[in-house]
């Protein structure tokens, strides 16, 4: 970041690059370290909020075991599936870790030793919140109980994130987004009638199961700062995912109105309220769509008007919403003769111009090159990394009036953070450093 | 109580209700003026963990207690399953904006309140006569979170919105469909850009509150949709900002730059099945062709060559038809709970009907009965945050419109 080069002398003379070097963090949570263990997905992001906020995030990170997103081929230039990793990947080339890790220090330690382990202890000792998200029973292998964190840190929070919760018959299930999506009941709500489930492209509840756990982390910390009382927290992404259904579930429940019926799911269409037109309709373009909604008569009116009035949108048969929801594949087609003429975000111009609901189908391209909002508000923003290069963040998607964040520094290098996490905070000496290095426990 | 309510086994060691601190919001003050599910399920958050949350609603109700399915058929504002769903445990007024007396009344409420939801667009804002910023200066403690569609100001800030438009503009529903490009991309479940944005609402309240703390002063949250949306969609950001790729749709598996094998797998019981197959992991592939052997579908996959992630590679579409076959003859709950037995992340498509009946959840006790001698009750989902201090409390149900004086 060009702010903090330009800033005096660093106090850490063992950062190369002195604008890698900590400094006094800004933000709601400045002051507050916490130990975490998490890797892969959800909670890298879920501390990721913390990092962004001022809390000094302290990534334990394994050298015989590389966290997946350092692993990923997300690279500059150059064009892979997800799977598609290569043999032997730099482990500071990973886009997908930067994005995750921004924010936080880097240190290695090796926890499958006891010297390892003890040093963890240290760390701890010297944090006040702790988190992790290995498979359950991990944590308690190398020693790292609630009980035992509380006789490190009386008032400690020790947040557990997993895909099923850390009791119960499936504790021990391998889950990733896909997994807790199809467990859930999400991934059966999403698609068209009679067929396979469309579900999700992306695993959606990493994202959600990492916000809900940055939340209750947010309530541990806010309740401790008034009544000194730490907490252990458990959160299970199925139960997330679970609690995201939706009203349908009262349907279920409530009604015992089943969703195992032919004309569920209903792809693009709702029911509640009756709405036609509601879809996705082509644009111009290979493979390029515009949402519009229409939820009473009055707005399907404004629409037959931006459509120049065609004469089939002026049959009687269309003119209330109940026709129309009786007849919306007729409908759906002479809407999309309309819209496949126009570009999409035209047509979203037009639209809205009219004050009617509608969207071009955007994808990451639109987001960063087409989209007036993300860059009115600065939402993606871009920091520099010694390997990487430049790259733009996914940022914060509230302004607040005072508690912004705070963004200091792309993601550690792999070990980049040892000398000052295991020197300065836990004030070991640098022989006692390179002994541990030259034992590989760090 | 209905028969599905009764008390499920206890679970060994569901770290929740330990001590006998109250709900971790417990002593907040919110007051709630939501048009949208976003707010409303913000306050929901905060309600379900012990803040005394109050909707203020005109003399007609909130928006969501028309929006069906009703209870039993039921269409009136009491009864919408919408409502209630995005409502337990909330208190209820009527104050209406169009007297004169709103402003006062408000005002009024807000003086001992904590925080602030105003969840709707800037228009509706004007129509309701309400500055956010002028609120702010009114009510310096007070925590004001606005949610809107596409933020207080800006260049789509007037833009009409809903779920579906909110996924467009946002950047997942682009992820979301079917393999066939013919069909249009699809929208992933009910009302998520709003569950999206509630838990930003929550996250950036929270913030707010612990800056409170600090300083003494609330502040002002402006809290975007569209922006929750877009900084969400997971893989296909990072594709973007690091390889320049755009990423394709595929049926209910992660969209990609490039194509992927399928992951979904019909079973004997005409049900799907979610199995990803990484052919890098050695692991995972032992454990798969052994299952496969225990049941003598494994067929040629035994043989040595298929060791070498090379031979996989170049073999991989024989594997996925073989893969196929063997999904076909089983049943998707033994395939899920088998596959899971030899340490392999395959899961059943669940339905909300099965998910209510799921063992696991069941033996947690996450499904909460909520009802009233007045009102139909069923069970809910229950607290999605466990926390060993605070208690989350019972669910109530929503409130009649009004019912709070």
């Amino acid at each position: 970041m060009s702010e903090a080069r330009s800033g005096v002398d660093t106090p850490f003379p063992f950062y190369g690059d002195a604008s890698r070097a900590p400094r006094p963090r800004r933000g709601p949570l400045a002051g507050i370290r916490v130990a975490d263990f998490c890797w892969m997905g959800v909670g890298s992001c879920a501390t990721r909020l913390l990092a962004d906020f001022g809390a000094e995030v302290i990534k334990i990170e394994d050298r015989t075991r590389i966290d997946m997103p350092r692993r990923l081929p997300f690279y500059k230039g150059e064009v892979r599936s997800y799977g598609d990793e290569m043999t032997d990947p730099d482990p500071d080339k990973g886009g997908l870790f930067n994005n995750y890790s921004r924010n936080k220090l880097g240190v290695t330690i090796n926890l499958r030793t006891d010297e390892g382990r003890r040093l963890a202890e240290r760390l701890i000792s010297a944090s006040s919140v702790v988190t992790e998200n290995f498979a359950p029973g991990v944590m308690e292998r190398w020693g790292f109980t609630y009980d035992r964190l509380r006789e490190l840190v009386p008032s400690v929070i020790y947040a557990r994130m997993s895909g099923f919760g850390h009791s119960g018959p499936y504790e021990h299930y391998r889950s990733y987004g896909p997994v807790v999506q199809a467990a859930s009941g999400l991934s059966y709500m999403a698609g068209l009638a009679g067929r396979e489930p469309s579900g999700w492209g992306f695993s959606y509840m990493d994202n959600m199961a990492a916000y809900y756990n940055s939340a209750a982390l947010l309530a541990a910390i806010w309740n401790r700062s008034r009544t000194g009382v730490g907490t252990e927290i458990d959160v299970a992404a199925v139960e997330v995912g679970v609690s995201l259904l939706g009203p349908v579930f009262l349907d279920v429940t409530v009604n015992g109105h089943s969703t195992h019926r032919p004309d569920y799911p209903t792809g693009n269409r709702i029911e509640h309220p009756a709405a036609a037109p509601h879809g996705v309709y082509p644009s111009a373009g290979a493979d390029r769509w515009i949402a519009l909604a229409v939820f009473d008569d009055d707005e399907w009116e404004r629409l037959v008007t931006v459509m120049g009035s065609p004469t089939w949108a002026a049959e009687d048969r269309f003119a209330r919403m109940a026709g129309r929801v009786a007849h919306q594949d007729d409908l759906d087609r002479g809407i999309s003769a309309w819209t496949s003429q126009l570009d999409g975000h035209e047509a979203m111009r037009v639209l809205q111009a009219a004050g009617l609901r509608a969207a071009a189908v955007q994808n990451s391209r639109d987001l960063c090159e087409v989209d007036p909002v993300i860059r009115h508000r600065g939402t993606f923003f871009e920091m520099d990394h010694p390997v990487i290069g430049a790259a733009l963040f996914e940022g914060f998607p509230a302004l607040m009036g005072s508690a912004g964040p705070d963004h200091w520094r792309s993601a550690p290098l792999l070990g980049e953070d040892n000398e000052y996490v295991l020197g300065t905070i836990l004030g070991m000496e640098r022989d006692e450093i390179d002994q541990l290095s030259a034992r590989g426990v760090i | 109580m209905d028969s599905t309510s009764g008390p499920a086994p206890a679970a060994a060691s569901t770290p929740h209700t330990i001590d006998a601190h109250p709900g971790a919001f417990g002593g907040l003050d919110v007051v709630e003026i939501s048009l949208d599910a976003a707010g409303e399920m913000t306050g929901r958050l905060l309600a379900q963990y012990g803040a005394n949350v109050l909707k203020v609603e005109p003399p007609e109700g909130s928006p969501t207690r028309s929006i069906g399915p009703f209870a039993h058929g039921e269409e009136d504002p009491d009864h919408s399953l919408t409502f209630w769903y995005y409502n337990t445990s909330k208190r209820s007024v009527v104050l209406d904006p169009r007297q004169p007396t709103w402003h006062e009344e408000l005002d009024g409420r807000l003086a001992t309140a904590d925080i602030l939801i105003l969840s709707c667009s800037p228009a509706d804002l004007d129509s309701l006569g309400l500055d956010p910023a002028d609120l702010a200066a009114r009510h310096p403690r007070l925590v004001i979170c606005t949610i809107t569609p596409y933020g207080l100001d800006g260049p789509w800030s007037h833009y009409q919105s809903c779920d579906l438009t909110n996924l467009a503009s946002g950047g997942v529903l682009a992820s979301c469909g079917y393999d066939d490009h013919s069909i249009p991309p699809i929208r992933p479940g009910d009302n998520q850009s709003f569950h999206m944005a509630a838990s930003f609402g929550l996250i950036s309240v929270l913030l707010a509150l612990i800056q409170r703390d600090a300083t003494g002063k609330g502040q002002l949250i402006d809290l975007s949709i569209h922006d929750s949306v877009a900084v969400s969609p997971e893989l296909a950001n990072p594709y973007y900002f690091y390889s320049g790729a755009v990423v394709h749709r595929q049926t209910c598996r992660h969209a990609q730059p490039v194509p992927t094998q399928p992951a979904l797998f019909e079973t004997r019981d005409g049900r799907w099945v979610y199995f990803a197959l990484i052919l890098a992991d050695t692991k995972p592939w032992q454990s798969l062709v052994e299952w496969m052997d225990s049941m003598d579908l494994a067929a040629d996959l035994i043989d040595p060559a298929y060791q070498t992630l090379d031979h996989r590679q170049a073999n991989f579409s024989h594997i996925q038809s073989i893969l196929e076959v063997f999904f076909l003859l089983q049943d998707a709950q033994s395939a899920y709970h088998e596959g899971q037995r030899r340490g392999l992340p395959v899961a059943v498509i669940s339905s909300p009907d099965e998910v209510v009946h799921d063992e696991h959840l069941r033996a947690r006790e996450f499904f909460e009965y909520v009802g009233a001698p007045d009102q139909p009750g069923g069970l809910y989902p229950g607290a999605p945050i466990r926390f060993s201090a605070y208690r989350s409390e019972p669910q109530r149900p929503a409130p009649r419109l009004g019912e709070d004086r």
